[in-house]
């Protein structure tokens, strides 16, 4: 008796987490600010280096978001096709020391993606920089699996890839909650479990939908 | 006769003087700067494939001028890597074609504080005979006041060119795992020539950039100074 209880509680609280994570309260223009002041102040006082004591030139970053999905060259086995969000998950995990990154990797990522808008979305280019064939074949791979998984889990609602317009309204705001597009992802359907907006799946999924969007400007209506 | 041995002359003269392209080298130069376009010194190193993926590979010391020059036995993905003291080292992507040269600018800012910096300890080299036959084992001792010291525990052999990945002291598990203090090694093959303490270079880099100074002869290690922009 005591150990069903325990269990409906169990299951109640991890339904509810489902539930919220990758939203949470506010306005696209407070997390977009929210952003910036992550972007460019540490959380940590011990540790004041952040993202822009290294990453200082705007020029730099320019374009950054519409790269993504793409390779991230973490020590091996890290490596992999990461969405913009998760990238940013890592970086402030690492650097930030933040154990749950989720809320200033989207902030990060709002940042990011406003400051691209109008910039055409090629996944695993950035114009201006190198580009090197192995994370292309990365990235390919990584398509291919996302386009597997669209086939098995989206396919039946949303033929042929049609939705991929509407990846590029992420993040978001809707009813006065900021979502990621990784996040809307893994509480689409609840019939299935999460995805995960931190696992390689969604990274796969989205790096579909995004391929269907080469040359697409980012900011763009759907 | 005498116009057709001029003609060949000139020829081979031209041919050795201006080599075709498949036959020039495959260079990377650069120059490192603050923002504010002050050269500095130090060290640039070069992982051979993606960026760290810790297979090192060559290096060059950066002059006081900021310039440094390498050249490469062939093109490809390298991971390169400047360290200057006092600065977050630069991890950067690049490719260079065979037979070209990539001319690279690189700025680095300087280390807000030196609180969260790996430190070195002390650098000894020990002569030793191993199965293979004299060698000389290189042993730096590290900390990290952080616990997050990462891969780049790194001797570059400025008379060679090469740069190493010295071992850690415990097996670690992955290049992302926090590496463990304690006295990491070297083995120096010196059974052609003694290895010259003059020529080596050394720098730690912890998984959040935090960066030693570049330790060069007569590896004393010093206090770490923060740099004012």
């Amino acid at each position: 008796m005591v150990i069903g209880s325990i269990a409906l509680v169990l299951i109640a609280v991890v339904t509810v987490g489902q539930a919220q994570a990758g939203s949470s309260a506010g306005s696209l223009a407070e997390l977009v600010a929210e952003g910036e002041q992550s972007w460019r102040s540490s959380p940590d006082p011990r540790d004041p280096v952040a993202c822009a004591t290294c990453h200082h030139d705007p020029d730099e970053t320019r374009g950054w978001a519409a790269s993504f999905p793409k390779y991230r060259p973490l020590p091996p086995p890290e490596g992999r096709v990461m969405t913009l969000l998760q990238a940013n998950a890592e970086a402030v995990r690492r650097h930030y020391g933040l154990a749950d990154p989720e809320r200033a990797a989207l902030a990060i990522t709002a940042y990011l993606t406003s400051r691209d808008s109008g910039v055409p979305v090629f996944p695993g280019i950035v114009a201006g920089q190198p580009v090197f064939e192995g994370r292309l074949r990365a990235l390919a791979r990584s398509v291919r699996r996302g386009e597997r998984l669209y086939a098995r889990q989206c396919r039946s609602c949303h033929d042929g890839g049609g939705v991929a317009p509407a990846a590029l309204l992420f993040p978001r705001a809707v009813n006065g909650q900021v979502e990621s597009l990784e996040g809307f992802l893994g509480r689409h359907r609840p019939d299935l479990p999460s995805l995960g907006w931190d696992a390689q799946p969604t990274a796969d999924l989205v790096a579909f939908l995004m391929s269907r969007l080469a040359g697409r400007q980012m900011g763009g209506s759907p | 006769m005498m116009q057709t041995v001029v003609s060949v002359s000139l020829t081979l003269w031209l041919a050795l003087a201006f080599p075709s392209g498949a036959d020039a080298a495959t260079v990377i130069t650069g120059i490192v700067r603050t923002e504010s376009g002050q050269p500095l010194p130090g060290l640039a190193l070069l992982e051979k494939g993606e960026l760290h993926n810790n297979r090192w590979d060559h290096g060059t010391l950066v002059d006081a001028s900021g310039r440094f020059r390498m050249e490469l036995a062939e093109g490809g993905q390298y991971g390169l890597h400047v360290y200057s003291s006092g600065y977050i080292y630069k991890p950067n992507a690049v490719k260079v074609e065979t037979g070209k040269t990539l001319d690279l600018e690189v700025v680095l800012v300087p280390e807000p504080t030196r609180a969260n910096d790996p430190v070195i300890k002390r650098v000894e080299f020990v002569p030793s005979e191993t199965r293979k036959g004299m060698a000389t084992i290189i042993k730096m001792e590290v900390a990290d006041p952080n616990g997050d010291l990462g891969p780049q525990v790194l001797a570059f052999n400025a008379a060679t060119g090469r740069t190493f990945a010295m071992t850690p002291p415990r097996w670690v598990w992955s290049l992302k795992s926090n590496y463990p203090d304690g006295v990491y090694q070297l083995e120096v093959d010196t059974s052609k020539a003694p290895a010259d303490p003059r020529a080596w270079r050394f720098v730690v880099a912890d998984h959040k950039c935090n960066t030693t100074d570049v330790l060069s002869f007569p590896h004393e290690p010093k206090p770490s100074q923060v740099i004012r922009p």
